[in-house]
């Protein structure tokens, strides 16, 4: 096909392979993200087989009788051959399916279904402040040429990432508790503080890293030739930062923004339980010390390919934005 | 001060040096043991206690460093098994022939790699039960991919160097080339990256411990600590404070350190 084409002309013969090219990425990397969250699903599902001993027993304590142990057993299936209980399970999660929690006799899917909309308007939140933070952050720092502010950046960065987030939200509430501020950690209310938690989310970690990124492929991208016939040229200031410098320089952060995401995400265990926000992070701690296990299962699945699907995008992205990205 | 980043790796190794001497030093010669019951509950910093007292009259300046070799050491074994495991089964990946094993494994691997490593902790604490032997059990098992992922895709350029070309064709035995040529180059980068992932650790262990998943009360440990002090935030911050700066301290020590060692090889 690529050699017809190159008969007929040039023009012609690099429309046809990109588009070949960017079928074939785009499959590519579905089909990884697809062998990933396979393994995903063996990993939740073999979970609770690292348990010594028995997990039915395990999950009712020592007091219980055998009847009730054999009557779980039953429950979670655990009687029949591990490939059944795999394809049980398997199936379960394609249809959305995950069995019946064992402390609130609820289905587990409707654990999720309700927690799971309040965890991604965090996360959501935590995404927009984080690029709100990173970009304008990294375009100064990348074009400033003062050493001082060099300096304060790396030192700062450097000290973030080592921050502990869960402390950094007890101070935070110790300061915004304050009842100046009018904040309530009891729900519903703390809704409305939203901007809270995932203050702490986005200053833990990743945004450090991210701004780090950002502004060293922007003082690259000054370097390149274009930049500065740019200048040449009189553009308007916003332009030159937005167009000029930003966009050829979004793709590694835009990728790792994606990685950043899902660290994002697997924090929203421990900062939702200290806002007492109602999401699956609080739901998957709930069901931990109730030793909830198919609760348990379902929600660390949940997270697993919430940060397949994140990455899978985040991939495309940088892809689209830099078509020599090769992962 | 010479080269650029010598200056962070001394800041940090020294910040590293006082808090793990103070966590030998206080142990053996502080007047008050980490669960003696010193004085009246919740007292303020004093000459008398030096971080002044928790809830129970227990004497934080020596809980807060009785707690060094728990954090530091479970953040050290965390660290060092995978870091080998990983390692090893990198470079086997990197160099090995069948591509059929290699490409299967290396999707568990992404599996693995999936999970948020709190997220898999956590629920995996369900299934060991709390205590910090079981973060151990659970970083061993699931953090090698990690360092797998690292040491396959530098055993890959490794083995494909001339060095180690002339390596075989001066005849040296496998085994050879492998523990004195592809081993250390490789385990060159995964170092680099165990010193950020003892941060990333060390956080850990003490963030289950806060959630009441690793070290649980009465045990001195950062985590549990900050937890114990929540309820008197605002009457006695001191409790939860003086274990929250230790705990700072040693990760922004590690980070220090990090960071200059990047620098100085001119990374980001």
């Amino acid at each position: 096909m690529a050699q017809a084409a190159g008969a007929t002309g040039k023009t012609e013969q690099k429309v046809v392979d990109n588009r070949k090219v960017f079928a074939f990425e785009i499959g590519f990397r579905l089909i990884r993200a697809m062998a990933v969250s396979f393994w995903v699903t063996v990993i939740a599902f073999l979970m609770m087989r690292i348990a010594p001993g028995d997990p039915a027993r395990a999950a009712l304590g020592l007091e219980a009788t055998e009847e009730e142990v054999a009557i779980l057993r039953k429950q979670l299936g655990l009687d029949r051959p591990l490939y059944e209980q795999f394809i049980n399970f398997f199936t379960g999660v394609l249809r959305g399916d995950f069995g019946i929690s064992l402390s609130f006799n609820r289905e587990v899917s409707d654990i999720i279904f309700t927690a799971l909309p309040t965890s991604l308007w965090l996360v959501l939140l935590t995404f927009i402040m984080g690029w709100s933070i990173v970009i304008p952050l990294a375009l100064f720092v990348a074009t400033s040429k003062s050493v001082i502010v060099a300096y304060l950046f790396r030192s700062t960065t450097a000290i973030s990432i080592a921050l502990p987030n869960f402390f950094i939200a007890l101070i935070l509430i110790l300061l915004i508790g304050h009842p100046l501020f009018g904040y309530t950690p009891e729900f519903p209310e703390n809704l409305g503080y939203l901007w809270l938690p995932a203050f702490v989310m986005v200053s833990s970690g990743g945004i450090a890293i991210m701004t780090r990124i950002l502004a060293s492929s922007i003082s690259d991208t000054l370097k390149e030739e274009y930049v500065e016939t740019g200048v040449f040229r009189g553009i308007s200031r916003f332009r030159f930062l937005f167009y000029y410098l930003l966009k050829p320089s979004l793709a590694p952060t835009v990728a790792l923004a994606a990685f950043g995401l899902g660290t994002a995400i697997g924090t929203t265990a421990i900062i939702e339980s200290i806002f007492s926000i109602p999401g699956v992070g609080t739901e998957l701690l709930a069901a931990v010390n109730g030793r909830d296990y198919p609760t348990v299962q379902a929600l660390t699945f949940i997270f697993g390919v919430m940060v397949v699907f994140i990455s899978f995008i985040g991939d495309l992205l940088a892809y689209w934005l830099d078509r020599r990205v090769k992962l | 001060m010479d080269e650029p980043g010598n200056s962070l790796v001394f800041t940090g190794s020294t910040m590293f040096v006082i808090v793990v001497s103070a966590g030998i030093l206080v142990p053996l010669f502080y007047r008050f043991g980490p669960y003696d019951f010193v004085g009246e509950p919740l007292q303020s910093p004093s000459w008398a206690y030096l971080f002044g007292t928790d809830q129970l009259g227990r004497d934080i300046f020596s809980r807060t460093f009785h707690a060094v070799y728990r954090d530091m050491g479970v953040a050290f074994l965390g660290v060092s098994i995978p870091f080998i495991t990983g390692t090893l089964i990198g470079i086997i990946l990197g160099i090995s022939k069948s591509k059929k094993t290699t490409s299967l494994i290396g999707s568990v691997i992404d599996g693995i790699n999936a999970f948020p490593l709190l997220i898999l902790a956590v629920a995996s604490i369900a299934f060991l039960g709390p205590g910090l032997s079981s973060v151990i059990i659970i970083l061993s098992l699931v953090n090698w991919a990690r360092y797998a992922k690292i040491a396959r895709t530098k055993a890959v350029v490794v083995s494909k160097a001339n060095y180690i070309e002339a390596a075989y064709t001066l005849g040296y035995p496998k085994r050879r080339i492998f523990r004195k040529h592809i081993g250390p180059n490789v385990s060159s980068e995964t170092i680099a990256y165990a010193l950020s992932d003892f941060i990333i650790v060390i956080l850990l262990v003490a963030g289950l411990s806060f959630l009441g998943l690793a070290a649980t009360p009465p045990a001195a440990e950062w985590g549990a600590m900050i937890s114990e002090g929540r309820p008197y935030l605002i009457s006695s911050p001191w409790v939860s404070t003086f274990p929250g700066i230790a705990l700072c301290w040693s990760a922004i020590s590690l980070s220090l350190v990090v960071d200059g060692l990047n620098r100085r090889e001119g990374k980001v």
